[in-house]
């Protein structure tokens, strides 16, 4: 597995059972958790009524991308199904599966389902979306007014902060040639800390070496990159903190790779981690398989029968019995 | 609970003994040495009632000459089953049974019986006539029995559940 | 409730299958074989690589559905119960927490289950994984046989929450018998059975060829076993009450794939089947001690003073044990086998005993019993205390595993 995977398998495997109607309807009360302190809880609102099946979500940043405009992209996304949030979580969809509100072709019922098993994904995208909508907006005055692509920015664009972790943050801010998009990151261990400095710099070659397409990538540590400098909170961990910046061109932004684009770059920390883990696990597995092969060279420098003549004290030698 | 062994054991005292083997009355309309049952259940409802449960198993403790009836009565039905197909009807069944029964068989002391390691030979002629009337008897009302069972809800074709049971071999061992 | 912190993580991996869930929960969210498919001409040499070669695998169900091609091979890291292979398992664990959990481990705790008898050495290689590769904030390792007993506590029979009991735990493979006191297993008494689900499974299958039924696929036989198998309390007797009821008898409807379909007749098996366990000669030719005789013969092996105990909480744990009436027969049997002892001692000594209370826990969580404990152990407030977190593992080094402290979720 190179990528990690957009949709929750979870909610994706339970819903394509539960809302096919074959199945008999079964009760279900389960807690799981998505990356980026997400939480999800799939229940039926009414114990005693298994045919309503209610899916509820806590993002620990919402009211941040509220700011950006979750709640329309929901509207959007989910409107029919969406319902007043189950105290404790802040959205809740509602599938009531007697109601006729579930398509009853297969196609589109997995599509639903699908569509559902992106919602961490989708409500993520709204500062992504509303970047991009600004992109727009701006490159279209930009060019109104023909500006010279390479004149210095206006600063007064708005940077949006998504706090997505206790310790780390999200940094998106439109300008009209160019989104920027910045993780703060911090390495609670030391070792992870230098695997993720060798990945960051093959992040940063890559587009010197090979991918010319590749957004630009710039990595900094302790100081903030002069985009954000405004936004950010002062920490006291400061000098672990490093920020990765992806600079996103026209050519990233235009619509047909726009949904691709955003569903990379959100969880560009999880997979970032990942493959630091697996790193790990593939380092592990070559130590392991060198010190087996060192045993083998120990073994190999065992002696073998050393019989050697013993002698008594009184210079007799003993006979063997064999 | 290992393999069951008969309920006859306790009236060993009043039963006639034919080396080991117990002559247990009967209810039945073939004529023989056995002495008419007065009870409703006799060693062949017995037999019928074990046979499945017993086929299951390899080891099976002898505790007395009802048991050796009920071992030879087990293994006569295996024998019956054993020449049924699926396709046979009642009719058929009847006369091939029939004719299994009353054939020439060994018992208890003949060379070629399979059990002689768990059976005593009879002693003198007299004995050796009436066992064999005893089991000719014996499996001619068994085999009526066993057909009456196998063909109860349809006469046209055996019992598939009791058919099954004709690969299972009680003790390891066959007639 | 979700804001007070993120639910532990909860992951029994056992040999036939791994369970994986999050605290809380009373059923686990995923559950599949212990299986890892590899690309083939990868595992061995570990020569340098310059590629990704390394995250070129499938775990679980879809494992089994790569090996079906050519490119991948299937390997088992966890045999008898105990992990064999620690790269394959090292890789297992990365995908279960990163494509089916979807958790950030320095996010969360982590309990895992170990075998009975688990050498300190695994517990050790398990720390260093979980907390050098994963970075996991925090892990407890439990015994499999104690999660189960904690599990019993759901069911009303329970009245005290006591971490003394026997535990028969019979999954696909094997079944095992493991006395508990006080929340520490008696290792020199455990026994294990060569007579499990899959036994259950192969002894219905021959069943069904026995009868010519058109479809005697193992699958079959295993929806057999699973909805229509059950426990009587005496063999001839139910021969009869099929005889007399026909409606016993009952008709499975086997799906053979491209919509074929064929009726299978379910017979004698439905009870038969299960009796296995308590006749094991009806199925096997060498091992033939019924199972209520190895429970009690594990209870006589243990110390005195616990044996009451022991024959008081007897847990049922794994899918094996979730035929109707499962226990109430086992119950029955261990009872007369107790009773039978006591009488002969009573003739023999002439000291009139008080009786011994024979019970036997069945619950509605058996089937994943062990999950089931780990989630109620790892959502009480205090196990993050008796969990050893990545500080305590710098500090200290991976030899502080070897010792756990017991929950009391009194």
């Amino acid at each position: 597995m190179l990528m990690l995977q957009y949709q929750n398998l979870l909610l994706q495997s339970v819903l394509s059972e539960r809302l096919d109607p074959e199945t008999p309807p079964l009760g279900i009360d389960q807690v799981v958790s998505d990356f980026d302190n997400v939480t999800f809880h799939i229940s039926n609102p009414d114990p005693k009524d298994k045919t309503v099946i209610m899916v509820s979500m806590y993002i620990k940043c919402f009211q941040d991308l509220v700011k950006c405009g979750a709640k329309k992209i929901l509207e959007r996304e989910y409107g029919p199904y969406l319902t007043e949030p189950e105290p404790g979580y802040d959205v809740s969809l509602l599938l009531n599966l007697t109601d006729g509100s579930i398509p009853s072709d297969p196609e589109q019922r997995d599509e639903l389902v699908n569509k559902i098993a992106l919602l961490k994904r989708n409500t993520f995208a709204a500062p992504f979306e509303k970047a991009f909508d600004k992109f727009d907006q701006l490159a279209e005055e930009a060019a109104a007014e023909g500006k010279d692509l390479y004149a210095p920015q206006k600063s007064d664009n708005e940077v949006m902060a998504i706090h997505y972790r206790d310790e780390e943050s999200i940094y998106v801010r439109p300008s009209y040639d160019r989104v920027t998009v910045i993780f703060s990151t911090i390495f609670k261990d030391e070792t992870d800390r230098i695997f993720g400095k060798v990945f960051l710099q093959e992040f940063v070659d890559a587009r010197r070496r090979a991918i010319q397409n590749a957004p630009q990538v710039l990595y900094t540590q302790k100081e903030p990159p002069l985009e954000i400098r405004d936004v950010v909170k002062p920490s006291s961990n400061a000098d672990n903190m490093g920020y990765v910046t992806f600079v996103l061109f026209p050519r990233h932004l235009v619509a047909s790779r726009r949904e691709n684009c955003i569903s990379h770059i959100q969880i560009f920390r999880d997979y970032f981690h990942y493959h630091i883990k697996c790193s790990k696990a593939y380092m592990h597995s070559r130590m392991r398989f060198r010190v087996s092969e060192f045993l083998k060279v120990l073994n190999r420098a065992k002696q073998e029968n050393v019989v050697k003549e013993k002698k008594t004290a009184s210079g007799r030698t003993f006979k063997h019995p064999n | 609970m290992p393999a069951l062994n008969s309920t006859f054991l306790g009236e060993d005292q009043d039963t006639r003994v034919v080396g080991n083997f117990a002559i247990l009355p009967i209810k039945t309309s073939f004529r023989g040495p056995s002495y008419p049952s007065n009870a409703d259940y006799d060693i062949i409802d017995e037999v019928l009632d074990l046979f499945r449960a017993n086929s299951f198993f390899k080891n099976f403790e002898i505790k007395g000459p009802a048991d050796r009836a009920l071992i030879y009565g087990i293994l006569f039905v295996s024998e019956c089953l054993g020449k049924l197909k699926p396709t046979t009807s009642a009719n058929e069944a009847n006369k091939l049974l029939n004719t299994a029964a009353v054939e020439h068989f060994s018992i208890p002391g003949d060379a070629g019986f399979p059990l002689n390691s768990l059976y005593a030979p009879p002693r003198d002629r007299n004995e050796v006539e009436l066992l064999r009337g005893y089991l000719m008897q014996f499996r001619q009302e068994l085999a009526k029995r066993l057909i009456e069972k196998i063909y109860k809800d349809d006469p046209s074709k055996p019992n598939k559940y009791w058919l099954a049971f004709t690969r299972r071999h009680f003790m390891n061992k066959s007639l | 409730m979700a804001h007070l912190g993120t639910p532990a993580v909860v992951m029994d991996n056992g040999t036939g299958y791994t369970k994986l869930g999050f605290a809380g929960n009373d059923a686990p969210s995923f559950v599949f074989p212990t299986v890892i498919a590899t690309a083939k001409g990868s595992s061995g040499g570990n020569i340098s690589r310059k590629g990704t070669e390394d995250l070129d695998f499938y775990i679980g169900d879809e494992a089994l559905a790569a090996a079906n091609g050519p490119a991948y091979s299937v390997n088992y890291p966890i045999r008898h119960g105990q992990i064999e292979n620690w790269d394959h398992m090292e890789r297992f664990w990365e995908n279960s927490i990163f494509k089916y959990l979807r958790c950030e481990p320095e996010d969360h705790h982590f309990l895992l289950t170990e075998p009975p008898l688990n050498p300190p050495e695994n517990r050790e290689n398990t720390a260093e994984i979980m907390f050098e590769s994963f970075n996991c904030a925090g892990l407890y390792i439990a015994v499999q046989a104690v999660l189960a007993l904690a599990a019993s506590w759901t069911s009303n029979k329970v009245t005290d929450r006591s971490l003394t009991g026997t535990v028969i735990d019979s999954g696909d493979g094997v079944t095992h018998v493991i006395p508990v006191a006080e929340g520490y297993v008696i290792g020199s008494a455990i026994k294990s059975i060569p007579i499990a689900g899959r036994d259950i499974t192969y002894f219905i299958q021959n069943m069904l060829r026995d009868r010519n039924e058109p479809d005697t696929s193992l699958k079959t036989a295993e929806q057999i076993k699973e909805n229509y198998c059950y426990v009587c309390p005496d063999i001839v007797k139910e021969f009869n009450r099929f005889d007399n009821d026909p409606d016993r008898f009952q008709k499975y409807m086997a799906d053979q794939g491209l919509h074929r379909r064929a009726t299978v007749d379910v017979g004698y098996e439905r009870f038969l089947a299960p009796e296995i366990f308590f006749n094991p000669e009806i199925a096997s030719s060498d091992f033939l001690t019924p199972l209520s005789e190895v429970v009690d013969t594990v209870v006589q092996s243990s110390p005195i003073d616990v044996r009451r105990g022991l024959y008081k909480n007897i847990v049922l744990s794994g899918g094996s044990t979730m035929f109707k009436d499962f226990g109430r027969r086992l119950q029955r049997d261990i009872r007369t086998l107790a009773d039978d002892r006591l009488a002969a001692n009573q003739r023999a000594t002439g000291v009139k005993s008080s009786g011994v209370d024979v019970k036997v826990i069945s619950h509605s969580k058996q089937r994943n019993a062990v999950w089931y404990g780990g989630s109620l152990l790892s959502s009480t407030p205090e196990f993050k205390n008796y969990c050893y977190t990545k500080q305590d593992y710098d500090e200290m080094g991976p030899g502080i595993v070897r010792n756990f402290s017991l929950f009391s979720m009194v």
